[in-house]
């Protein structure tokens, strides 16, 4: 699997040859220096970019468009809606998959219980700190029932107590889903809490290292 | 520094300079076409002024004085063309005996006269003072209402009495028409005040010898009666201004007067003239600050909202400069640099688009006929300009610069309750330009003060004021509506959005609440373009309206068929005129003349049920009712007559009173007949400024015994076709005068309304048409790409491109919504305004505004299509593009 | 090539190498967000003397990024002071820390370094005029450019740079105003082996010729390259005891 990104003499290859297979219920840290091209392959698993060879495929996912269904995707970035309230925010997915509007509503404050944000269900994106904007959006992945969670770097802008936090919630939130779990990241405290390290460097993926911890 | 600045800016943001610099153009060429608009039509208004008096100067030569010396004085001044000596003499009566039909002869008299003696040269002298009508040029005239008084023609004789010595016998050699003879016959020297109210009736013109020859007996005996003038015809060059011609015109004639040291007082027509016209060109400099103004500030907030798209890059531009240490007047001084590279170019560029749409629309390049006003309104136009230049780049960076560098651009301007909402300014505004309005259009106000004999004209500017505050309190209006509904309409909106939005319906709506900053921004924007258009095309559609209906009444009609006097054609001869290509309606017209008292008035026969479909009449030409009330009323009383406001006073009349009336016939003497007085009427189409009648015609014919008809108006759809014109004048048979519409603008009274604002028109109206495209799709998009963050997450998350679509479309449709529906209320308010603050501009005032639906539905259709292809521009890149977003820190 | 720096003002003459360049004191920074209180630093103190590189690592949210901008002036503290080249920097209007920081501050980030409107020579040429045309730049911006093998792309935009050549066009940009201090925040972040390499290689170089350097970064090349590694973790020095003398 490859993707390179502009044209002409500025090219980057930013994943070159990857081959890999997620199982369910598996949970894998993808580690690497930034710019290795940790990011790229999250976005390509997630059906959001298309590689420029090779291809993708979710064998156990349902199809909607070319795009698979029940992949819930934690952005590095902020991403959360400024134009919506928290609970807009995670109930949107659900209506994008034309859930009806009150059970969407219902399973959005449903996964804000879940993950100890009642509180804040009415607020504004922009009121909240970097941990909790990060644990909304994983409230927004676990309203929608995903069987694959991927997630870059989210725990990349927040200091250490926070991180432990919101890595918290997100094993416990992929727990109750029983879901796989993908985790990008360079902290190597975050790739300990995970069962299996794909490491890359310059978009090639290294030998999995199986941590055996299983649970 | 900032030359190394300004050069990357140029080779590599040239984007983002082409957009602000293209507002600043916008503003620069809106306010210097209408400028050199404005100075253009001054210069025509002076030209017109002049080229409607028929003499300049009126001298009247101090008894005692000779005539000869004062117009050999008068001769050697500087801008004197030519001059003749013109005698006058007072008589006390003109008879002449005709014969009747029956076999017999009648002997017809009038009340006193004048007899004016001209030199043979007078009639090519002075071009504009004869309208021969019948027989010769030259020799022995009759004016046409005597000869109508005295039943005569060309051939017959007419009898001038002489006091003390038996009464000349003159045989006429023609039939004339005296245009101006209001100015003809003035009391030279008197103030307005003491003028006589009416031209004399009666008025044979000789050439000055035979002139001589009857009246030199009585010089003796009674010089009191003889009178002499010299008519002096100008030609000095004048300023293009008709304030400034005025002044230099005045003082000519009192310098003249000086240098006459009592042997003349000069009647100066060309100063009376231009004084009227002086404040015509104030009124035209009026309209220009009313209708330019608010474009130009337009172009200023439009470009505003364009500039406000680069906002988060000028952020992190300026952090950077912080960074490195550059101080508050470093940034600045580069924003300021920016600004004036903008404001420069943008000025220079859009003098010259403005010298280009000149040369376009107005066939004139420069933007004044002298160089001073060349430079003013270059001058103002640039400034502005350069304001809004510094208000899209300097200010910015300043507001970036107190925000502080830690403040990171967010995505969502907060919404907050500004100053003025809480202060409730808008509301405050709308009350005081209500209170200022009402002032300003009331019964009695005058806008321009133009007092007689005066230099100075004045404007009262606090009538600027009313649509000033109407603008700014409508527009802040518009955006707290919009800001309420979309802060508490959740459920309306989420209604409305449903059946694009489906079940996303509540996300956009709520969406939209909480992005209502930018989405109430769009909104008014596009709403103030709405209003701009709207106000803009109804003013000038009304105006052209008003002139039409000014042409129309000088003239009667668009076309109208005066038939030669003496001559008798039956109604039916119409229907031949009925027949020619391009005359819709066609109708008689009888024209009599009848005393009323000693007072003779022209009457006006006509057929109440058919005469508007020939002609346009305006409620504001009678008292008492409508224009359509007023000839139901004729229609329904067969001897019901108008009669002017004048005369109701002069006789105490009440409505209902029977009025003697002494009809002129064409054969035999005047006959009495009983009218009913039942209205009054001001104006009429071609009827005198002074009193007239207006009568059934059926009931004149009976009186009279003849249904001849005076004149044929037709109706040809407001057109001037000079191709229907000839054909017309080929049916109508060469006697008769074919009068356009065009050679009634040429005479028209008012100058300013003899402005064919068209150009200016076509500008404005082209101006505004891109205004709305601009205010609806660019600032639509540009607010979009402001979030374009948030459609990659929609995408992200998992929406289908025709999902994404939805936010946008939600988005366009609200901003749609609400801005042309705040925009129509806005402009239909500020049409009424604009025409009720106005009313002096028109001439007749309208009984109605004029909408131009063609005009209105293509500017709906641009905005429309500005959306929709912005729209189309969105949802093609949320489509496409958006996941490389999500990598952005 | 080794790179001179001038005497700092309260530095000893004849000593350069020896005079503290930066003096931090006791820092703490708070930030409120969502209701909830960050303590970005608590308590931290640095001395960097002339010449020396010292290496701030820690993960994201440590604290590194805080402390670096108080260093440079860029913000101002909660607590405690920042002295540089003996003249205090913390604690004063925002105009005056401008005026400092112009004078001996240089600051790199991992990206954002350049004006996206200007080439390469014009971004170096722009911070030395920001300086004022009283005070003559000590290396022209042409030699600032061959110092970081850029002359060759001395008219490309920042748009036309590959990730290295961005990174050493910051450091010259960083490098124009003769800064005795440079602040230097994850500038290897987004950097392969062989660029990051040669960019510490030349931030060496910089410390040789007299400046001091404080740079954040998470990667263990940086580390490698510095004289003193200062973990730091939640607002705090990982070691309890004082990280002054190297």
């Amino acid at each position: 699997m490859w993707r390179s990104y502009g044209r002409g003499a500025t090219e980057i290859t930013a994943v070159r040859g990857v081959t890999g297979q997620v199982n369910p219920g598996q949970r894998i840290a993808l580690t690497g220096e930034s710019g290795s091209g940790k990011t790229t392959l999250l976005h390509l698993l997630a059906g959001l970019d298309v590689p420029t060879s090779g291809a993708v495929t979710w064998p156990g996912l349902g199809l909607r468009g070319d795009r698979p269904v029940g992949i819930g995707v934690v952005f590095q970035a902020p991403s959360l809606l400024p134009a919506l309230d928290v609970t807009d925010n995670v109930a949107l997915p659900l209506l994008l998959a034309e859930v009806p509007p009150d059970e969407a509503r219902r399973r959005a404050q449903d996964a804000l219980d879940q993950l100890g944000l009642g509180a804040l269900r009415a607020a504004a994106p922009d009121e909240l700190s970097g941990g909790q904007g990060q644990r909304v959006a994983i409230a927004r992945v676990l309203a929608g029932e995903p069987a694959l969670v991927l997630a870059d770097e989210p725990t990349g802008q927040l200091d250490h107590r926070t991180a432990e936090h919101v890595l918290d919630v997100l094993l416990a939130a992929v727990d109750a889903l029983g879901a796989a779990l993908v985790v990008s990241t360079h902290d190597p405290a975050v790739a300990d809490r995970l069962d299996e390290r794909w490491s890359m460097t310059d978009g090639l993926l290294g030998e999995p290292v199986g941590q055996g911890r299983l649970r | 520094m900032i030359g190394g600045w300004l050069a990357g800016l140029v080779r590599h943001r040239a984007g983002r300079l082409v957009a602000v610099t293209t507002g600043v153009v916008t503003a620069v060429a809106l306010l210097a076409a209408i400028g050199a608009f404005l100075v253009s039509s001054k210069a025509t208004m002076t030209d017109r002024a002049i080229a409607r008096v028929a003499v300049g100067w009126q001298v009247q030569v101090a008894t005692g004085a000779d005539p000869a010396q004062v117009a050999d004085a008068l001769a050697g001044r500087p801008g004197t063309r030519t001059t003749d000596v013109v005698g006058f003499a007072r008589v006390p009566q003109l008879s002449a005996s005709t014969p009747t039909p029956g076999g017999g002869t009648s002997l017809q008299t009038t009340g006193a006269g004048q007899v004016l003696g001209l030199p043979r040269r007078y009639g090519t002298d002075f071009p504009g003072q004869l309208r021969t009508l019948a027989g010769a040029d030259t020799g022995v005239l009759v004016a046409q209402q005597t000869a109508a008084n005295l039943h005569v023609g060309v051939g017959d004789v007419v009898a001038v009495a002489r006091p003390g010595l038996p009464d000349a016998q003159l045989t006429v050699q023609g039939v004339v028409d005296l245009p101006q003879a209001d100015t003809l016959f003035q009391t030279v020297g008197a103030p307005a005040g003491a003028q006589p109210t009416a031209p004399p009736d009666n008025i044979v013109l000789l050439p000055d010898d035979v002139w001589q020859q009857v009246f030199r007996p009585l010089a003796d005996a009674r010089p009191d009666l003889l009178t002499s003038q010299v008519h002096v015809g100008r030609n000095a060059a004048l300023p293009p201004d008709p304030a400034a011609a005025f002044v230099a015109e005045s003082g000519a004639a009192r310098n003249a007067e000086l240098t006459l040291a009592g042997g003349g007082v000069v009647g100066d027509n060309l100063a009376a003239t231009l004084g009227a016209a002086r404040a015509d060109a104030l009124y035209a400099q009026i309209l220009f600050l009313f209708l330019g103004l608010p474009g130009a500030v337009l172009a200023g907030l439009l470009t505003t909202a364009v500039a406000g798209a680069g906002r988060q890059r000028r952020q992190r531009e300026q952090a950077l400069l912080r960074t490195h240490g550059a101080t508050h007047r470093q940034v600045l001084g580069l924003a300021a640099a920016e600004a004036t590279l903008v404001g420069v170019v943008g000025a220079l560029t859009g003098l010259a688009l403005a010298a280009l749409l000149g040369r376009a629309v107005f066939g004139s390049v420069a933007f004044g006929t002298t160089p001073t006003s060349a430079a003013g309104w270059g001058a103002l136009a640039a400034l502005a300009g350069l304001v809004v230049a510094v208000a899209t780049t300097l200010l910015p960076a300043e507001r970036a610069w107190r925000a502080g560098r830690v403040v990171a651009a967010t995505a969502l301007p907060r919404p907050s309750r500004p100053l003025w909402a809480r202060l409730g300014l808008d509301l405050l505004a709308l009350a005081a330009a209500a209170l200022v309005i009402s002032v300003t259009s009331g019964v009695g106000y005058a806008l321009v003060l133009a007092p007689e004999g005066v230099a100075a004209i004045s404007v009262d500017y606090w009538a600027f004021l009313g649509p000033a505050l109407l603008w700014i309190g409508g527009g802040l209006l518009c955006w707290r509506l919009s800001d309420l509904l979309l802060r508490r309409g959740q459920r309306p909106l989420t209604a409305a959005l449903r059946p694009v939005a489906g079940p996303l319906a509540g996300v956009v709506a709520a969406g939209l609440g909480r992005s209502r900053v930018l989405v109430a921004r769009a909104a008014v924007v596009l709403a103030l373009a709405v209003a701009f258009a709207v106000s803009t095309a109804v003013f000038n559609a009304t105006y052209e309206q008003q002139a039409l209906v000014d042409a129309r009444l000088t003239n009667g009609a668009d076309v109208t068929v005066t038939e030669p006097p003496g001559v008798d054609v039956p109604p039916s001869a119409g229907s031949a005129l009925a027949t020619v290509p391009g005359v819709r309606a066609v109708e008689p017209l009888q024209h009599r003349y009848a005393y009323v008292g000693a007072d003779l008035q022209d009457l006006y026969g006509v057929r109440p049920t058919t005469i508007a479909a020939a002609t346009s009449l305006q409620d504001s030409w009678f008292t008492g009712g409508t224009a359509a009330q007023m000839m139901a009323t004729l229609a329904a009383t067969q001897n019901g007559v108008l009669v002017s406001a004048e005369t109701v006073t002069d006789y105490q009349l009440h409505l209902g009173d029977s009025v003697q009336l002494r009809v002129q016939t064409s054969s035999g003497g005047p006959v009495t007949a009983t009218f009913q007085y039942v209205g009054v009427a001001n104006e009429f189409p071609t009827a005198p400024k002074d009193s007239f009648l207006v009568a059934n015609s059926d009931y004149v014919a009976s009186v009279t015994g003849n249904d001849s008809v005076g004149a044929f108006l037709l109706d040809t759809g407001g057109r001037d076709d000079p191709a229907v014109t000839a054909a017309v004048a080929r049916v109508a048979g060469p006697g008769a005068t074919v009068t356009p519409l065009s050679a009634a603008v040429a005479t028209i009274g008012s100058s300013l309304s003899a402005i064919d604002l068209h150009g200016l028109t076509v500008l404005e109206l082209g101006f505004a048409f891109a205004f709305g495209a601009a205010a609806g799709g660019l600032v639509l998009a540009l607010g979009m790409t402001e979030r374009r963050r948030t459609f990659a997450v929609i995408r992200a998350l998992g929406a289908r491109p025709r999902q994404a679509a939805v936010f946008v479309v939600g988005e366009a449709g609200v901003v749609v919504l609400l801005g042309v529906t705040f925009g129509l209320l806005l402009g239909a308010a500020m049409s009424r305004v604009l025409v009720a603050v106005l009313t002096g501009v028109f001439d007749p005032p309208p009984s109605s505004l004029a909408i131009p639906w063609g005009y209105l539905t293509g500017f709906g259709a641009a905005v429309l299509g500005s959306v929709v292809l912005a729209c189309a521009l969105v949802v093609g890149w949320v489509r496409g593009a958006g996941v490389a977003l999500m990598r952005e820190g | 090539m080794a790179i001179r720096i001038p005497a700092v003002a309260g530095s000893t003459p004849g000593d350069p190498d020896g005079a503290p360049a930066v003096v931090a004191h006791d820092l703490y920074r708070f930030y409120r967000a969502g209701g909830e209180e960050t303590l970005a630093l608590r308590g931290v103190s640095l001395t960097v003397r002339a010449g020396e590189v010292v290496a701030v690592t820690g993960p994201s949210g440590s604290g590194k990024s805080t402390l670096l901008a108080l260093l440079a002036g860029l913000d101002e503290p909660d607590g405690g002071h920042v002295d540089l080249g003996g003249s205090r920097m913390s604690h004063r209007p925002e105009a005056e820390r401008t005026l400092l920081r112009r004078r001996l501050v240089g600051v790199l980030r991992q990206s954002g370094n350049l004006i996206e409107h200007l080439d390469v020579q014009a971004n170096v040429g722009l911070v030395q005029a920001l300086r004022g045309r009283r005070t003559v730049p000590r290396r022209s911006v042409a030699e600032l450019l061959e110092l970081v093998s850029l002359s060759a792309r001395s008219r490309a935009l920042p748009g036309e740079l590959s990730g290295g050549e961005l990174a050493r066009a910051g450091l010259a940009v960083a490098l124009a105003g003769d800064p005795a201090v440079l602040i230097a925040d994850e500038p290897t972040g987004e950097l392969d082996l062989a660029n990051e390499r040669r960019l510490l290689s030349l931030l060496r170089e910089v410390a040789a010729g007299g400046a001091a350097i404080v740079v954040a970064s998470h990667s263990s090349e940086v580390a490698d390259a510095a004289d003193r590694v200062l973990p730091m973790a939640d607002g705090r020095w990982v070691d309890a005891g004082e990280p002054v003398a190297a």
